[in-house]
């Protein structure tokens, strides 16, 4: 069985997308894995009935695999997770009514649970991270430098890595990299010429957009919740 | 015109003094300095206030930092847990030792120079307490050039000196959107950069006892790296009277690093 990496972000307490998505993988065919990839939470509608969902699948659900995103760091910092950091990229951006919306968003009694959740997963050569390895709010996106998109992906060690925080549905390929280097010290003056294995720097989307990855083939299908009809068309259903 | 740039000094007056002797004796007025002005040494304060009083443009080190803020490395600066001690036994001797004048100077210094299209840091653009290594990935250490906006970088932190040119490069990018439908192809040509790692006066790690600095030369970009002997014996001296660990003369009078390099030197503290 053809086994797929469903890759899910920006929820932003959205329920009702959640299940649409959920409605749509049950219809395509494999072997499915569910990635969710941070920033289910946000300030603008209570997210308690998506978080209970998480937290407590439905018995069809296929398990969702969280991490935190840029929302739920605005959360936890706010609230004392962070030790002395707060919410200060949140406040400077959209002001001290968010971070109170975003905090009435969200019962307490949801904290212990976000407050668990993991910055990234490694799954194979690829990492999973909302914004990047250098921090959840680094934003990716197809016009990022080469060599910054490198640096990120160098510093997890692997050969992809799927980022949501740009909100953006791309696949970017790294291919034929080299550089050369010359190194001169005290003892001694050497060359070399570095070369890279193909490299790839996936956005999943946000919300009602998300990605199929096929794991065995490396393809991504960027797909809509709206758009079950054309994924039935490309073979899912 | 000829710069020096000097950095690690690790409160060893005697490697200080000598190496702004070489610097006199060739004319070159404009020295920078990439911090680390104190830790593991026996002279914090006489190094301080000898940087002070040439007015030599400077910046904040990690045992600067530390100094000021508290230990800011987690344990994963270390390779063992002898080596983190001895590391806390230095950073509270020069925690008391350390005037409140000299704090506040340490306290001031920035964590970057510019100038021109030169930039001075003590790790990397990132952190003070991220090492560039001469055998780093060579598209991670052009992407730290590169960030810094600059065509030289300027470091210290390894305490070995080297010059790394990075040119000649490309790279292809494939991009397909959401569409599914446009795919783009772009050939890129890679910037050329170069970093300049000064090493350490104060605290060699380059398989000598020498201090290193280095000489740059900003009309050919000609960069010397330059080794000056020093009373070795005299800083030794020190070290034992001020009851600081014994292994800091040791491996001072033997010319290598002994334990307190990480193992994983790629890796950023985040504490």
């Amino acid at each position: 069985m053809i086994e797929r990496w469903a890759l899910i972000s920006g929820l932003m307490g959205d329920l009702e997308t959640y299940e649409l998505i959920q409605k749509d993988l049950k219809n395509t065919r494999g072997d499915i894995t569910l990635f969710v990839l941070g920033d289910v939470v946000g300030p603008d509608k209570n997210c308690d009935a998506l978080l209970n969902r998480l937290i407590n699948p439905h018995r069809d659900d296929l398990k969702p695999n969280c991490i935190y995103g840029w929302w739920e760091e605005q959360l936890l910092a706010e609230l004392g997770y962070r030790g002395e950091r707060k919410s200060d990229a949140l406040r400077l951006n959209k002001g001290d009514d968010a971070v109170i919306a975003l905090i009435n968003a969200v019962d307490p009694y949801y904290l212990g649970w976000i407050s668990s959740l993991q910055f990234g997963f490694v799954e194979l050569d690829c990492g999973l991270i909302h914004g990047s390895s250098k921090d959840v709010g680094d934003i990716l996106t197809m016009q990022t430098p080469p060599l910054t998109l490198l640096d990120r992906i160098t510093r997890l060690n692997v050969n992809r890595l799927f980022t949501a925080r740009s909100k953006q549905q791309f696949h970017l390929e790294l291919t034929d990299a080299v550089v050369d280097s010359k190194i001169k010290d005290l003892n001694e003056e050497r060359n070399q010429e570095h070369t890279l294995p193909k490299r790839a720097v996936i956005g999943i989307g946000a919300g009602a957009n998300y990605t199929l990855y096929d794991v065995g083939s490396d393809k991504t299908h960027f797909l809509t919740v709206s758009d079950v009809t054309k994924s039935r068309g490309l073979g899912f259903a | 015109m000829k710069h020096a740039v000097i950095s690690c000094l690790h409160a060893n007056l005697s490697a200080v003094e000598a190496v702004l002797g070489d610097i006199d004796r060739q004319g070159i007025e404009t020295i920078t300095c990439l911090g680390d002005l104190v830790g593991y040494g026996p002279q914090p304060n006489e190094v301080v206030e000898l940087i002070r009083d040439r007015e030599i443009e400077t910046c904040q080190g990690c045992w600067d930092e530390d100094i000021i803020d508290g230990l800011d490395a987690c344990d994963c600066s270390y390779p063992s847990q002898l080596a983190e001690r001895r590391g806390h036994i230095a950073h509270q001797w020069t925690t008391e030792k350390l005037t409140y004048g000299n704090k506040q100077f340490l306290a001031s210094l920035p964590t970057s120079i510019r100038r021109g299209r030169s930039f001075f840091v003590h790790g990397s653009p990132n952190s003070q307490h991220e090492y560039l290594l001469p055998d780093m990935d060579a598209f991670a250490a052009l992407e730290r050039v590169e960030m810094s906006g600059a065509d030289t970088l300027f470091c210290g932190h390894t305490h070995f000196p080297y010059v790394r040119e990075l040119g000649n490069g490309s790279i292809r990018v494939n991009i397909k959107n959401a569409s599914d439908r446009e795919r783009e192809v772009k050939e890129m040509t890679l910037p050329i950069r170069r970093i300049v790692n000064v090493g350490s006066v104060g605290e060699p790690r380059h398989g000598g006892v020498n201090a290193t600095y280095v000489i740059y030369d900003d009309i050919n970009s000609d960069v010397e790296i330059r080794e000056v002997a020093y009373d070795i014996d005299r800083t030794c001296k020190a070290i034992i009277d001020a009851g600081l660990p014994h292994v800091f003369a040791w491996r001072l009078s033997n010319g290598f690093e002994f334990a307190e390099l990480a193992e994983d030197a790629s890796h950023v503290c985040e504490r």
